[in-house]
């Protein structure tokens, strides 16, 4: 009897041990986390199969890591199948297998997944936030570039050095580009008698009345306090108007932070070139205009509007309805920020600041992981990616311009068609905006960049949330932030 | 025999020398440790191996992302842990101010739902004791995202009551900004957990229900009126049940997260009021990848609860009653 006893906790315990071990039940996903649950399958599929595949094929297996920047939502997806279905049909020695991790999960488990020593070879589409998460991580493609004699004629020579970082080397290749513009909702304007901003670079805004203003912030604010209602109709400028009743904003650096924000006064860095910690002058400027915004003249909403009802929308204060202007870039002009909404709208020219116009630019592209086993086949598939041929496959998924030029003209045609059919854009003013790309990038490199911007969003919210404060308080405040910025840049080194 | 007397048995053998195990004790003490092996097996895979692997992270500077730049720093990192990073001692004290507001406001508001729901002047008191539970049945995410949109400035229907009921601004920029406000938020937050009292409140229920009634009885005939009963019979008895949720509320107080990381990120906000120690050791591992920083930080909220805990167990002996005088 004890023998029979023995036994039976020999298998309950063989049982356990096994199922502990043992791979674990992947909990149930929401539906938008979906794509996440994707990713192991893929993995499997990698680690069983891929033996047996080469051996019957003799194809080198490139693991194609999508997450950190667009790519993971539902309607990019067979999309990006489709991609590596058509590339892996053109292929009888590389076989792309795709890796889609959902963007909450997707820097834990590239992490997780090089410390491991099981890396994707390829990365992206990955912007320069997500890029400087990893750095250190990501390959010099410069000899493979030269190896291979890769023509990067076609590219603006600025956008091939935006991906060239110091003591690194070229990260990237230019793909896709994303200038910004400001996008305004035409129905407000006609409905408060006013002309649209100005449609191309280096004209006047002409008002009602027909007088010539030249298009720079101090006459954007004074549109956007136009532009800001109350409930009773008063605008902004009115001795009347009631703040506490807002129906209506005039601007918002929409889904920006203070770099972002700032860049609109001029290009500059959190880093200089020492490598200290510093608060350009300009943003400064740029933080007591949005404070003057947000608390004192009322056109831009504050933290207390944020969640007001009437001011959300599937893309934001804008797609409510109940915003006139933004500044965006072209990765908005999209069905899921403005498919559904019930006004028209049309985009213009950045105003300028000091007689300098500067245009925030985003731009995506793939990386290759140093820690890639099978680098020079994940270049070949990388040239697939950016080729003339089969870039604006990919392009027309993401929503991005492509960085290559001879691409950029068919460009808007067939982005307009396939997310914003029937829509008229006014590509020219998107196009000229490129001119006025932010250098060094708003998102460039800093030291420990994450806790950094961790650092920075907190004295933003700060400002965003408490009213009353004077010159000099924010001028303390950013005092204070230096201070802590430095002392991050010091634990960094 | 039980698992427990079998170890009193083991004790008092110990104290009484060793005694020589007959084959069928070892025998049934193989059984045991066979049955007890696949929790063994588990602490040892699954809780010993990696605290050890995390001790050794805090000596390097070990980044994820890049394994092949790991570094052996030693003690660096508690340096700068216990020294350096001004951060880590104001997040441990925002967590302590945290756990000074809603720790007690938690547990005497889960003590009075329980001994309402125990009182038998409550009509329909098992339909109150499902609804007050039912809370818990709701996964803490989706629970804190609801209040998030009932505590709102601008479209929260708390500050719209408050509007109506009694005239003051609660709605709007001027309002009553719960989670904006650094004077209100810990109040909010304490909010979050008060709908989820339900399992509090079951176990003191359970406490409650274990005091004998004759007691009451006794103290109602020499004229102890309700207060009384409550505060010299109830409160007394159930001391143990109180230590234990007391226990259980510290350590999760030290380990509160999840609040402030879905609805802000873990970005502090407002004023960094909300990056408590465990939201930063979070960001620090998993947002900035310095893991081993993260893992010195780890050790040192596990040396703090252990020594809060200690204390805890070192005052127990002042105030916690056991009938049976043994603990």
């Amino acid at each position: 009897m004890k023998k029979l006893w023995l036994v039976l906790a020999a298998l309950v315990i063989a049982s356990l041990v096994l199922t502990a071990c043992g791979g674990a039940t992947a909990p149930e996903a929401p539906m938008e986390e979906a794509p996440a649950e994707e990713a192991p399958v893929v993995e499997e599929t990698t680690e069983e199969e891929a033996p047996a595949e080469e051996a019957a094929s003799g194809k080198t297996q490139v693991r194609w890591y999508v997450g950190l920047g667009a790519g993971t939502d539902e309607g990019a997806i067979p999309l990006e199948e489709a991609f590596v279905e058509v590339f892996n049909a053109s292929q009888d020695e590389i076989e792309l297998v795709l890796e889609i991790v959902d963007a909450d999960n997707a820097a834990d488990t590239l992490a997780t997944q090089i410390a491991a020593g099981n890396p994707p070879d390829i990365v992206g589409p990955v912007g320069i936030k997500g890029r400087d998460q990893f750095k250190g991580a990501w390959l010099d493609l410069a000899p493979m570039i030269e190896a291979n004699n890769y023509d990067l004629s076609g590219f603006d020579p600025s956008m091939v050095d935006f991906y060239l970082v110091k003591e690194e080397g070229q990260l990237g290749i230019p793909f896709g580009i994303f200038p910004s513009f400001v996008l305004f909702n035409k129905d407000l304007f006609d409905e408060a008698g006013m002309p649209y901003p100005p449609a191309e670079y280096g004209v006047p805004y002409v008002d009602a009345d027909g007088v010539e203003h030249e298009w720079t912030i101090e006459y954007i604010t004074e549109l956007a306090k136009l532009m800001t209602v109350d409930g009773n109709g008063n605008d902004a400028s009115m001795e009347d108007f009631d703040n506490e009743n807002i129906v209506q904003f005039g601007w918002e650096n929409l889904w920006t932070d203070w770099r972002g924000a700032g860049t609109m006064f001029g290009a500059g860095s959190l880093a200089a070139a020492d490598g200290s910690a510093q608060m350009p002058e300009q943003w400064v400027e740029a933080i007591k205009w949005t404070y003057d915004g947000w608390w004192n003249e009322w056109y831009i909403p504050n933290g207390a509007y944020a969640g007001a009802e009437f001011l959300q929308g599937p893309g934001g204060t804008f797609s409510s309805g109940n915003m006139a202007m933004v500044q965006m870039h072209t990765w908005y002009l999209a069905p899921w920020a403005l498919g559904e909404v019930a006004f028209d709208w049309d985009v213009a020219a950045m105003p300028s600041y000091n007689g300098v116009t500067t245009a925030k630019m985003h731009a995506d592209t793939f990386g290759i992981l140093k820690a890639s086993d099978n680098s020079e086949a994940a270049f070949e598939v990388l040239t697939y990616m950016l080729s003339e041929e089969h870039a604006t496959d990919l392009l027309t998924i993401y929503g991005g311009m492509p960085a290559r030029l001879s691409l950029q003209d068919d460009y808007y045609g067939i982005h307009a068609e396939t997310n914003l059919a029937g829509k008229e854009i006014n590509w020219d003013v998107i196009a000229a905006g490129m001119a006025y790309a932010d250098n060094p990038n708003h998102e460039s490199w800093m030291p420990s960049y994450l806790e950094t911007n961790d650092r920075y969003n907190e004295t933003w919210n700060y400002f965003a949330n408490t009213p009353d404060l004077t010159e000099e308080d924010i001028d303390a405040e950013i005092a204070t932030l230096v201070a802590d910025l430095q002392a991050i840049f010091d634990a960094a080194e | 025999m039980s698992f427990f007397e079998g170890v009193e048995l083991l004790k008092k053998d110990k104290a009484r020398g060793k005694r020589k195990l007959s084959g069928a004790d070892k025998r049934e003490a193989r059984t045991g440790l066979a049955f007890l092996s696949p929790w063994i097996i588990g602490f040892l895979l699954f809780y010993l191996l990696p605290m050890i692997a995390s001790f050794v992270f805090s000596l390097y500077d070990f980044n994820p992302a890049v394994p092949d730049q790991a570094k052996f720093i030693g003690f660096e990192n508690w340096q700068r842990a216990l020294v350096i990073d001004e951060e880590v001692r104001l997040s441990f004290f925002r967590t302590i101010h945290f756990m000074a507001i809603s720790l007690p406001i938690t547990l005497s508001f889960t003590l009075f739902l329980a001994v309402l729901m125990n009182s038998e002047h409550v009509i329909g008191k098992n339909i109150y004791r499902t609804l007050f539970y039912m809370p818990t049945m709701i996964p803490l995410v989706a629970g804190v995202l609801v209040w998030n949109g009932v505590l709102n400035e601008q479209t929260g229907w708390i500050n719209v009551i408050i509007e109506r009921l009694t005239g003051i601004e609660a709605v709007g920029t001027n309002g009553l900004r719960w989670l904006a406000d650094p004077k209100l938020v810990y109040y909010a937050y304490t909010m979050f957990g008060l709908w989820g009292v339900g399992n509090g409140m079951i176990i003191f229920l359970a406490g409650l229900q274990g005091v004998p009634t004759e007691i009451y009885e006794a103290a109602q005939i020499d004229g102890a009126g309700w207060w009384r009963r409550l505060f010299r019979i109830t409160v007394p008895l159930i001391t143990p049940v109180i230590f234990y949720q007391l226990v259980l509320s510290v350590i999760a107080s030290l380990q509160y997260f999840l609040a402030p990381f879905v609805l802000n990120d873990g970005t502090g906000f407002p004023e960094g009021m909300t990056r408590f120690y465990m939201v930063y050791f979070y960001k620090q591992s998993f947002s900035f990848f310095n893991m081993g920083y993260g893992a010195t930080l780890a050790w040192l909220m596990f040396l703090v609860a252990l020594v809060l805990t200690a204390i805890l167990f070192g005052t127990a002996k002042y105030w916690v009653y056991y009938a049976s005088e043994e603990r």
